[in-house]
């Protein structure tokens, strides 16, 4: 475990360095070094560049991988499936609907409202699919199903408000829609932080709880867990984290897939090891994804979404194929 | 509470229990009492009840009409951590996620002794331990419960139950899918806990054969009743047999232990 979280934080410390220093305009070490220790003889524009786009554009994509991670890790646990996601089920849609509404018809983009915004959208869509998915207890495979079905519905709604909104607002929104980080200012990390504390915590603190749900639901039960109310707290958890994650960059698919499956070759099932690692390997692959989508192709920027996807998508065809022979 | 008390005392009771699914009444005003440190064997065709009657006696399934008591008192009363601190229970068929050790399923036995924020105890380790050491898992505590034969998996399962600590255990169909030798392994382990350690055990079997040599009491169900209840050599016998089973049966002494043995008709014997 020690092991394994100290080679994360170092490959999350060198991409860290990397966003900071490269970009159309390189900065090199020693001046990074001078802004960030204050030094008043720092170049102006390095300090521009360093902390007012480069720092919380980093710090951002760091939190953003962190809250998909660990909403990712929740909902395969609650969900007992290992392919599911927060996009998988609508929620992260259904959050970025609301925001865009918000966005497009409010012309609104304020950093402290669009999260409630997505929050809202999240939780009424997690409400909807737990309300219809709902008889005597609701199955894995029922919610996934209806939340596949209501995650579309959210999906038309938004290429509905995309078609038929303001042009110039619309393809703004696009941009953040696909998964981006490009507008990142200290006033989205800030909120951003202050949204994913609480929850992280709770999260943390219903480990156990998420170590048993992932039995099966007799065998939790057996065990004295109230397996209703404990998938319910936890769905709502995840979708604050989505809801805020949608909130600050979009729809980045893949990262909540692919991080808790990492975490857990790494460090087992455990979940108190387990979601800490996955958020630290989803805040890796977001950094890096950002990082590689806004040089590789420079001046162009990739949003980051559509770079976890190039990766992402082999990921997933990589798990089917290796659970090929594991029975149902 | 003194050996002898205990032997006569009734930790289990289902009382005028009805208990079913949807619209149908599996149960049907069953009485019925678990005798403290004994080894009881329902059997039964399938479809009797013998699985709803052990889910209604620790409170997995609602009770249609009727009570179940535990020690005593009614156990919806109790909160659902602290029957699971009296009573374990190994489901049927039960699932564990891929790649779980054998030490982390024990460990999950301790979650209806812990409280959300409390720590990992030294009580919790100590009673994992023992779990691991009387189902003779120390050795494979690191493995993964996928990688294990189905003998050691059930054996692990039951180590996860064990570590729960209750004085009531009720196993549904322990033996199932397994092979001989991996049931007897089974099977042995349940009659050293119920001899040695005191434990209350209640299990579905198959195998009446199997029931007749290891259980203190049989129980013998049909229709969602109790058709006959009592030692090996009450219940084992070519009448009981024949309405329970719809089988015709001769009975034989084991060579080994005395214990009466059904031999099923077959074709022309009838």
């Amino acid at each position: 475990m020690r092991k394994t979280v100290l080679l994360l934080n170092i490959g999350i410390f060198a991409v860290f360095v990397l966003s900071l220093r490269l970009g159309d305009q390189p900065i090199p070490y020693s001046q990074i070094i001078g802004v960030l220790t204050g030094d008043p003889d720092a170049a102006v524009a390095a300090q521009l560049i360093v902390l007012e786009v480069r720092l919380p554009r980093a710090i951002l994509a760091l939190l953003v991988g962190m809250a998909l991670a660990v909403a990712g890790a929740i909902i395969q646990t609650v969900m007992r499936n290992p392919l599911a996601e927060p996009g998988l089920l609508g929620i992260n849609s259904g959050g970025a609907l609301a925001a865009l509404i918000l966005i497009v018809y409010f012309r609104n983009e304020s950093a402290h409202l669009v999260p409630w915004a997505a929050f809202a959208g999240a939780f009424v869509m997690a409400a909807a699919i737990y309300g219809f998915s709902w008889r005597s207890g609701a199955s894995p495979v029922r919610i996934i199903l209806i939340g596949i079905g209501l995650g579309s519905m959210a999906g038309a709604g938004a290429s509905f408000i995309s078609a038929f909104g303001e042009i110039a607002v619309v393809q703004q929104a696009q941009v953040w829609l696909a998964g981006s980080v490009y507008n990142a200012g200290w006033d989205k990390v800030q909120v951003l932080a202050i949204w994913l504390v609480l929850p992280f915590v709770l999260t943390m603190a219903a480990s156990r709880e998420l170590d048993l749900l992932s039995f099966s639901e007799m065998s939790a039960r057996s065990l004295g867990q109230r397996v209703e109310i404990a998938r319910a707290v936890l769905i709502l958890l995840c979708t604050m984290i989505s809801g805020a994650a949608v909130a600050a960059a979009g729809l980045i698919g893949f990262i909540g897939l692919i991080s808790p499956h990492v975490a857990r070759r790494f460090v087992g099932h455990s979940h108190h090891r387990m979601v800490p690692v996955a958020a630290l390997v989803g805040g890796f692959l977001v950094l890096t994804a950002d990082l590689i989508g806004r040089t590789v192709m420079a001046p162009a920027q990739l949003p980051a979404g559509i770079v976890t996807a190039i990766l992402g998508a082999p990921f997933f065809a990589f798990l089917l194929w290796e659970r090929r022979y594991v029975r149902s | 509470m003194s050996v002898r008390d205990s032997e006569n005392a009734v930790p289990l009771t289902a009382r005028n229990l009805s208990a079913g699914y949807a619209r149908k009444n599996i149960l049907e005003h069953l009485d019925f009492e678990i005798l403290h440190g004994r080894f009881t064997v329902l059997i039964g065709p399938n479809g009797c009840g013998k699985s709803t009657l052990l889910r209604a006696l620790c409170n997995l399934m609602p009770v249609r009409d009727g009570s179940v008591l535990l020690d005593g008192c009614q156990i919806s009363e109790f909160s659902t951590k602290e029957i699971a601190r009296r009573v374990g229970v190994l489901a049927q068929g039960p699932v564990a996620p891929e790649g779980l050790t054998v030490q982390d399923l024990a460990r999950q036995g301790r979650y209806p002794h812990r409280s959300l924020f409390g720590q990992w105890s030294d009580e919790d380790e100590i009673a994992c331990r023992t779990a691991l050491e009387l189902t003779a898992l120390t050795d494979l505590k690191d493995r993964a419960i996928d990688n294990l034969s189905g003998g050691q998996r059930q054996r692990a399962w039951i180590a996860m139950t064990l570590a729960q600590q209750t004085g009531i255990l009720l196993l549904d169909e322990p033996t199932t899918y397994l092979d001989l030798a991996h049931q007897i392994e089974v099977l042995d382990l349940v009659q050293r806990l119920v001899r040695e350690q005191q434990t209350t055990v209640v299990a579905v079997l198959h195998d009446i054969n199997q029931a007749a040599r290891y259980a203190d009491h049989i129980v013998a169900m049909k229709d969602g009743r109790i058709a006959v209840q009592g030692s090996p050599e009450e219940v084992i016998n070519k009448e009981t047999i024949e309405a329970v089973f719809g089988v015709r049966v001769a009975i034989v002494t084991c060579p080994v232990d005395g214990a009466p043995l059904a031999i099923p008709l077959t074709g022309r014997q009838k």
